[in-house]
């Protein structure tokens, strides 16, 4: 570190070496930077490769979702004769994509809010308080972060299976294990989302609130009134990231919802997977990864440097 | 009344409890307990729902060590973050290196962080279909004359060689990202300088980004091992659920949900799988120790 100060403090400020005087460098340093140049322009060349491998195998599964099933074997790298939308149309009714749609859409919906609701107000006086047990709780929320979910399946499978028997036989008569995934979606989110929110809640201004708390404004409207849309921001990154997290999330999925016809559309995609050996509906396989795909690639153009900067910025801090 | 600075803060130390309450009783009770919970599991043999568990001690820690399918699952795991590790982290240096001032670059950034966001499902899916031995990559490869680089890529010899590939592939734009949002932080006038004393890409990269990013490498390390541990749908889309995945192939995470789901047999073992579970957040923990006294190293302040 100190090495690199040291050698750029050292010269002189730009302005000062407008017409630098070099000595012709030597023939070592010459063949230096010949490398450094070949190698600069190899590296430019993989990334414009890798840019590019990227937006055509999402072209080619957005074509290949257009074809018809002889058409993807016969012409993998082709245009289909004439595109056919009734991939789609069965992929949704058929192949169980529209429920699959809801399913993911409510789940994720439901637990992506619900955690706001549980997270916001622990992380605003986390970040507010003075007490000092505050900053042992925070470190006590980031733990989860590095616990994988593996460590939970057991016991999450037993509880969801519980929850399910004793809701039945005792108080609905019903259950839907999708609720429990929400339950569990819900706890998984909790350690990132209160450890994001706190040190977002500790780099906004408090001056504003003292201002509104002087004023005569309770703790409790100072919160709702003053503080949520002041904290607008750092809370809808918040819940976009757990939603792109959710959305795609497939473990917890496989193993608590047991009716295929609720699972979430990753699941329905490797299900669909499963049966072509059977079916051979590549088109329609195709339509499901479109289908998976596409709202989070919408989420991302609407949203993209947001969520770049809050996946990096929320990691270091 | 005006109130006076301390009394409200006095104020606001009255929803302390009440604010956080909800959301770390949630967590301690359906996060830590059954992380807890899973230690005690892990002693235990298990066949399922409707069957007792019995105590049986470490007997599934040494079954475990015994079993050559679960070694294979767990060396998989561990090549996967290590070697799959210094790809990510190479080529990451690389573009550090050069994405600063290229032309395009804002593309080329969003553009590599889009895997990180898509459905691992989808990926797997859609890339294991050029990869199927009579799928379109071979159909390529032949077409144009190099029948000779045809090969069963999802075979068992290739396959956890593909997957790495595929992680590597995916992962590599986050870590790009991460390790940028600090570089961009770095002033100007510091490459100016450097420029003008004829410092070339590579040396810039070693005097200037690489030491004033070095905090950033260690969250970044640390992030890729805890996701690289858990490595689990790309596997089971190259491989499907519903029949196997083959042994070359599997990961820790993968060894597990097939203990859990009964895998072929159909007989869950809910003991190892908790064992499995617990194992893998050793090797987590161990090596986010390991990184973090390995990459320690002081924020630089600018």
């Amino acid at each position: 570190m100190k090495q690199a100060t040291e050698k750029t403090g050292s010269i002189a400020p730009a302005g000062a070496a407008a017409t630098p005087t070099r000595a012709r460098p030597p023939a070592s340093r010459r063949a230096l930077d010949r490398m450094d140049a070949l190698l600069c322009a190899a590296v430019r060349a993989v990334l414009w490769i890798w840019v590019s491998m990227m937006v055509i195998l999402t072209l080619w599964v957005v074509v290949s979702s257009l074809k018809t099933n002889g058409e993807v074997f016969s012409n993998p790298f082709g245009l289909p004769k004439s595109p056919q939308w009734r991939n789609y149309r069965l992929a949704w009714s058929v192949s169980g994509f529209g429920q699959a749609a809801f399913s993911s859409v409510a789940v994720v919906a439901a637990a992506a809010l619900l955690t706001m609701v549980l997270a916001t107000p622990a992380s605003y006086v986390l970040a507010r308080t003075e007490r000092r047990s505050a900053s042992r709780i925070v470190t006590y929320f980031a733990i989860g972060m590095g616990i994988p979910a593996q460590a939970l399946v057991v016991p999450f499978f037993l509880m969801a299976n519980d929850l399910s028997t004793f809701m039945t036989d005792w108080v609905t008569g019903w259950w839907d294990d999708r609720i429990s995934l929400v339950l569990i979606y819900i706890v998984m989110s909790l350690p990132f989302t209160v450890y994001l929110l706190t040190m977002y809640f500790r780099s906004l201004p408090t001056e504003i609130e003292e201002a509104a708390a002087v004023d005569g404004a309770g703790p409790t409207r100072t919160f709702v009134e003053v503080m949520l849309p002041l904290a607008r921001h750092g809370l809808v990154t918040a819940l976009v990231l757990n939603i792109v997290a959710l959305w795609n999330e497939t473990l917890f999925v496989l193993i608590i919802v047991g009716d295929p016809q609720q699972r979430t559309l990753p699941a329905t995609l490797l299900e669909l997977y499963n049966t072509m050996q059977y079916t051979s509906n590549w088109g329609g396989l195709f339509a499901g990864i479109v289908i998976l795909v596409m709202p989070m690639i919408l989420l991302y153009l609407w949203a993209g440097r947001r969520i770049v900067q809050a996946m990096t910025q929320g990691a270091l801090k | 009344m005006a109130r006076t600075l301390g009394g409200v803060r006095g104020e606001r130390d009255r929803i302390y409890v009440p604010y956080l309450l909800p959301a770390l009783l949630i967590y301690s009770i359906l996060f830590i307990a059954p992380a807890a919970v899973t230690i005690w599991y892990s002693f235990t043999r298990w066949q399922g729902l409707g069957t007792e568990a019995h105590y049986t001690g470490l007997a599934n820690y040494r079954a475990m060590l015994s079993n050559p399918v679960f070694l294979t699952s767990f060396r998989n795991t561990l090549i996967l973050v290590v070697v799959g590790g210094a790809f990510v982290f190479a080529l990451t240096f690389l573009t550090m290196v050069v994405v600063r001032e290229m032309r395009g670059r804002a593309f080329v950034r969003s553009m590599l962080f889009v895997p990180s966001i898509l459905s691992p499902i989808a990926i797997g899916t859609a890339v294991g279909f050029l990869l199927n031995p009579d799928g379109a990559l071979n159909r390529l490869l032949s077409d144009v004359g190099l029948h000779s680089l045809t090969r069963g890529w999802l075979g068992p010899d290739l396959i956890f060689k593909c997957i790495i590939a595929a992680v590597v592939w995916i992962a590599t734009g986050f870590y790009v990202a991460i390790m940028m949002s600090r570089v961009d932080a770095i002033p100007e006038d510091l490459y100016e300088t450097a420029r003008l004393a004829g410092a070339n890409r590579l040396e810039q990269f070693r005097y200037i980004t690489f030491p004033l990013s070095r905090d950033a490498l260690s969250t970044g390390a640390v992030l890729w091992v805890i996701g690289a541990v858990k490595t689990f749908e790309i596997v089971i889309a190259f491989t499907g659920t519903a029949g196997t995945p083959p042994v070359q192939a599997r990961s820790a995470a993968v060894q597990q949900y097939l203990a859990v789901t009964g895998g072929i047999s159909g007989t869950p073992q809910l003991g190892s799988a908790a064992a499995i579970g617990v194992v893998m957040f050793l090797l987590t923990a161990v090596l986010v120790v390991a990184l973090r006294r390995l990459l320690r190293s002081e924020a630089v302040e600018l």
